[in-house]
């Protein structure tokens, strides 16, 4: 067994413990406090979970990406702040204060469309001009914080625009009429599906093609793929794009699941960015299992309706924590992950 | 790895690591500075020309809202003071290769902590001067533990569980923010307060106005953020902790063969880098406000520290020079809010850019050699 396999499997062991440590702590709580559970597990509650964990994995696939060919993006928060404001003026300027559905999807493929810009600028100053990638993150962060409300106020002339529109769910006949599955899966907004699909196709990308391949390789041994005769810091391009242009979309599919911007504070995003980085680490970087980590955190961050629904007397303002806290327990129990092995290091070719 | 360290290598690797910390002469470090800032400035003036605006109006109020009046100075070294000690604590943990993105949430506790152990203390201590100076002794101390423990927390679990401080700090932001805003909404909030807020601090309690007539700033809260500037600049360059610190941040290995506890030293870091934050929201509370509030109003002193200290290279003096810049920005915004057509939120938007620039060294280094600008920085 070699070293990285021992680590691996003693890391699936850590995270196996802490689940089940959340899991033993969840079931006690349910019964000291009498939490009704049917009422909080609901098919809505399913639901709102999907909701709220499709931006995060998207994010979070995107990230992963990027990490596993060697650079760590971590302005993957800024990124989907910028996605969400591109897609809301670009809604509003096609459709007003009330446009359509097509308003909406070309909304979201403008916000596709802008961070792939944003992000070749950012992959250059990362890659070309070797800037320090965790200063360099954070400084989209900020510049997401001020430059989102900063564009709200322009448009609207507050930080918040006006009621756009939803995304509109689509509907199976006949299949939704089936108990518990059919309304999860036949109902449903087609950005769920788009993420799934995603997941299941950055899956298969990276662990089953050629091109993946040289991405783990890009992360895991420059050196090798560069002898081999591939161009490391091409594929790193490609990456850093593809997770800004993810991200982007996950702040798009936000908006488009929220229906309006809103720049106070934090910004609609609120956090969401760090979380997915945090989903793709637990889910020790394997597409799958971020997207399940994405889910665990959308439920968290959902269960404050349900409480609210149950009448369990909790301030929603304490609840709305409850995924930041299962973040830092998450990477608490789980934090030793087995990063690539040149993630932050520039790659300079030796010719 | 397993064999003992000779000596004369350590030393050898700790002589390349202080090398490199010299190896960017001082002044490269101030060029890529005011290059950063420049060229961000220039950035910010484009946008607003392109939005439609008049940029020099709008560079002229920057300069009038934060140096105009005496009152818009004095107002922008309130924001200065605040921005010195919060950005010292952020060059603390940076300096030892510690992410401390939570320095927000740690004004957060160390400015509530401040102001309920000064509210809770007050009966029980003389009116008046005496009492008044205990009080904010005491409230100090409490914000510089309640900061303190609030860092070594997520300093204790990068160290001992490996969980990234970056995250788990940010994190601690948010709880921060909504915990203390539940509070001050809730349990904290005295039944006859209009708005959300704590108790108001004692009459004998701030600090005395002196040269300026300005309620939010007092000259004794811009000396104490220099006091702690000097004390922290000595504890990292003139003692054996501070040594062990910047050296554990650039040569971790060097410093684990001489003998640091490497884990013990990221926990201690941090919560010195804590401290420093509390102190920020005891002298907010004090010196600004006379109470604490919900915050998310608070405004984003713990964030643009980090500019900041990047800006300053994160020496603690050098902090003082770019604490004054964002100092004078902070003010200008305040001007600009209610003289300005141009929404204030770009000037967020340009710490960004400033911060994006300083993480890009390599920029400036082209555009010198381009140029033909810029010998002097070699």
């Amino acid at each position: 067994m070699s070293l990285a396999d021992y680590s691996a499997s003693r890391e699936a062991r850590l995270g196996g413990i802490g689940l089940l440590g959340l899991l033993v702590l969840g079931a006690a709580a349910v019964v000291w406090f009498d939490v009704p559970v049917e009422r909080i597990v609901t098919v809505g509650f399913v639901n709102r979970a999907l909701l709220a964990a499709s931006p995060i994995a998207l994010a979070a696939i995107g990230g992963l990406y990027a990490e596993k060919s060697g650079v760590f993006n971590i302005g993957l928060e800024g990124f989907m702040i910028f996605g969400a404001i591109t897609a809301a003026v670009a809604l509003y300027g096609l459709g007003g204060t009330d446009p359509t559905q097509i308003h909406l999807w070309a909304a979201v493929l403008l916000a596709v469309v802008f961070s792939v810009l944003l992000t070749l600028a950012y992959a250059v100053l990362l890659i070309r001009f070797e800037a320090d990638q965790i200063v360099a993150g954070l400084a989209v962060w900020f510049m997401g914080l001020g430059f989102a409300p900063f564009a709200a106020s322009l448009v609207w002339g507050t930080v918040r625009s006006p009621g756009l529109t939803r995304v509109n769910y689509y509907s199976l006949p006949y299949l939704v009429e089936i108990p518990v599955v059919g309304p999860i899966l036949f109902q449903q907004s087609p950005f769920v599906v788009v993420t799934a699909v995603v997941v299941v196709a950055a899956w298969v990308v990276l662990y089953r093609t050629r091109y993946g391949y040289w991405i783990q390789a890009a992360g895991d041994n420059p050196e090798a793929l560069d002898t081999a005769g591939v161009n490391v810091n091409r594929v790193r391009y490609a990456t850093v794009v593809f997770s800004g242009v993810m991200a982007g979309l996950g702040g798009a599919v936000l908006l488009a699941h929220a229906g309006n911007f809103i720049g106070t504070g934090d910004t609609m995003v609120d956090g969401r960015g760090w979380i997915a980085i945090v989903a793709y680490l637990f889910g020790n970087y394997n597409p799958l299992g971020a997207a399940a980590a994405a889910l665990l955190f959308g439920g968290l961050d959902m269960l404050q309706v349900q409480f609210q629904t149950a009448d369990i007397a909790v301030s929603g303002r304490l609840m709305g924590l409850a995924p930041y806290v299962g973040v830092i327990v998450v990477l608490t129990v789980w934090g030793k992950t087995r990063m690539p092995a040149s993630v932050g290091e520039p790659y300079e070719s030796e010719e | 790895m397993s064999d003992a360290p000779d000596s004369g290598r350590v030393r050898a690797a700790l002589d390349r690591a202080a090398d490199r910390m010299l190896d960017a002469s001082v002044y490269e470090r101030i060029g890529i500075a005011v290059g950063s800032t420049g060229l961000a400035l220039a950035i910010g003036l484009v946008i607003v020309a392109l939005a439609g605006y008049d940029p020099i109006r709008f560079a002229t109020q920057l300069v009038v809202g934060s140096f105009g009046s005496e009152r818009a100075f004095a107002r922008t070294l309130q924001f200065t003071t605040l921005f010195v000690l919060a950005g010292v604590a952020v060059a603390i943990a940076f300096r030892a290769g510690v992410f401390n993105i939570g320095v927000q949430g740690q004004l957060i506790f160390g400015g509530i902590a401040c102001v309920l152990s000064i509210v809770w203390l007050a009966p029980y201590l003389p009116e008046g001067r005496i009492g008044g100076v205990s009080l904010i002794v005491v409230g100090l101390l409490a914000s510089a533990v309640a900061g303190g423990l609030y860092a070594a927390l997520p300093g204790a679990l990068k160290a001992y569980y490996g969980a990234n401080e970056i995250i788990t700090t940010i994190m601690l932001n948010f709880i921060a923010i909504g915990v203390v805003g539940w509070a001050v909404d809730g349990p904290l909030r005295p039944d006859d307060a209009r708005s959300v807020r704590t108790e108001y601090l004692p009459d004998n309690v701030g600090f005395p106005q002196l040269l300026f007539d300005y309620p939010s700033f007092s000259l004794v809260g811009l000396g104490l953020a220099l006091v702690v500037v000097a004390v922290i600049s000595v504890l990292m360059t003139r003692t054996r902790f501070g040594y062990d610190m910047v050296t554990s941040g650039y040569q971790l290995r060097a410093a684990t063969y001489s003998g640091v506890d490497a884990e013990r030293m990221i926990v201690a870091t941090m919560t010195l880098s804590g401290m420093v934050a509390g102190l920020v929201g005891a002298v907010f509370a004090i010196m600004v406000q006379g109470y604490f509030i919900d915050p998310t109003g608070l405004g984003t002193y713990g964030f643009d520290a980090i500019a900041v200290s990047l800006l300053a290279a994160n020496n603690p003096i050098g902090v003082v020079p770019a604490a004054l810049l964002f100092g004078a920005l902070d003010s200008a915004s305040s001007h600009v809010q209610i003289h300005s057509e141009v929404p204030v939120q770009l000037i967020d938007g340009i710490v960004g850019l400033v911060v994006l620039f300083v993480a890009a060294p390599e920029l400036f280094r082209m555009i010198a050699e381009r140029t033909g600008l810029g010998g002097g920085e070699r």
